[in-house]
């Protein structure tokens, strides 16, 4: 029967499932652009730095109400933070456990809280910089600083752990973020 | 099921074009809501025709994204609706395509000829793909007529169509794909 398998429907091998609606990309990926514009080139004093850092704050804002309103993988109840949850994942990992998670895994759902948290950090920091009462104030300065320090690491640990989970889960991740869908090979438990 | 399949696509770039203006128009209220509180923080009032102008494109602003994105929303529950109606349907004829041939007896080359008969290819295009004498093709199909009592192609396809009209389209196909969409 292999002329009717159509490898799009999945009858044969892996199977498409659409996760990540049109809105969720487009907030993570301008979210991302806005990380690097901000880190990497525009000029930490200039006007441009300011409204980059509160397009970032506004798109955190957007994709937080979308959380609660949005379709189902990308509600806030798809992915709980729960360190118990996240442990037991590392465990099952750890097991050799291939389970392939919808919705963000439990570890990747507390990065995508550490990276908003972070960025909101940023954006509140920063802007206090911008206001009278707390211009040129040095610890305000280095708590912006120091966020943004770990904010890139968090980045960082973000990419590795998307790099590791579409090694060990064989659905490619970046594929998921970029067209929506996630192929998940045959025989794979979901969740 | 191309048509349906070409609706789909352009439902998910209507999503997109959506998304695009939920942001665009989130920023704005943003920069309005801004606005507002710092001129509120310089010492202006609301019954200033300037700041309660500005108040109010904030606020429409702020509905207009909410209701936005509860139309997005339903698009995109429209189009998980869809495409999983697509494929019940495909499943349906893949089902009924075997269940004739199980009752047929055809052989394994002789399914793989029907589904081709069935998609519309000819005996020398079905030769090329089978890498088969046209010959053999030939005799295939009449062996394929004759164990299914048509005697040509329009009447062997029309056996398909006559099921496909005739039984309810969504009898007890379970959902393979539980779980997919939004």
């Amino acid at each position: 029967m292999s002329v009717i398998a159509d490898p799009v429907s999945g009858r044969e091998g892996a199977r498409d499932v659409a996760v990540w609606d049109p809105l969720v990309r487009l907030i993570h990926w301008s979210l991302a652009l806005m990380i690097l514009l901000n880190g990497a080139i525009t000029d930490d004093e200039s006007k441009l730095h300011e409204w980059v850092g509160y397009v970032a704050l506004g798109l955190v804002g957007l994709r937080i109400v979308w959380a609660f309103i949005g379709p189902r993988h990308a509600r806030f109840s798809a992915f709980r933070p729960s360190i118990a949850r996240a442990v037991q994942y590392t465990r099952a990992v750890m097991r050799g456990d291939r389970t392939v998670h919808l919705s963000h895994n439990p570890l990747g759902a507390l990065m995508v809280y550490n990276l908003w948290l972070a960025v909101i950090g940023l954006g509140v920091t920063g802007y206090m910089m911008t206001t009278l009462r707390f211009f040129g104030v040095g610890w305000l300065e280095e708590m912006h600083e120091g966020l943004f320090v770990w904010l890139i690491f968090s980045v960082a640990l973000h990419v590795a752990g998307v790099a590791f989970d579409t090694w060990r889960s064989g659905v490619n991740l970046v594929r998921a973020m970029v067209v929506g869908r996630k192929r998940i090979p045959q025989g794979t438990d979901v969740e | 099921m191309k048509r349906a399949k070409r609706h789909v696509i352009s439902k998910e770039r209507r999503a997109t074009v959506l998304a695009g203006i939920i942001i665009l128009q989130g920023l704005c209220a943003l920069f309005f809501i801004g606005d507002v509180i710092t001129d509120l923080s310089e010492g202006e009032h609301l019954d200033d025709l300037h700041l309660a102008l500005e108040s109010i494109a904030a606020f429409a602003l702020v509905g207009g994204v909410v209701f936005l994105m509860i139309e997005l929303r339903r698009v995109l529950a429209r189009m998980t609706d869809m495409d999983t109606g697509l494929k019940v349907a495909q499943g349906q004829i893949a089902e009924v395509m075997d269940g004739f041939f199980d009752a047929w007896r055809l052989t394994d080359a002789e399914r793989d000829v029907a589904v081709m008969l069935l998609k519309g290819l000819d005996n020398d295009e079905i030769a090329r793909v089978r890498q088969t004498a046209s010959g053999t093709v030939r005799a295939q199909t009449a062996n394929i007529y004759s164990k299914s009592d048509t005697h040509s192609r329009a009447e062997f396809i029309s056996l398909f169509m006559e099921e496909l009209m005739s039984g309810d389209f969504s009898r007890s196909v379970p959902d393979p794909f539980e779980g997919s969409g939004y």
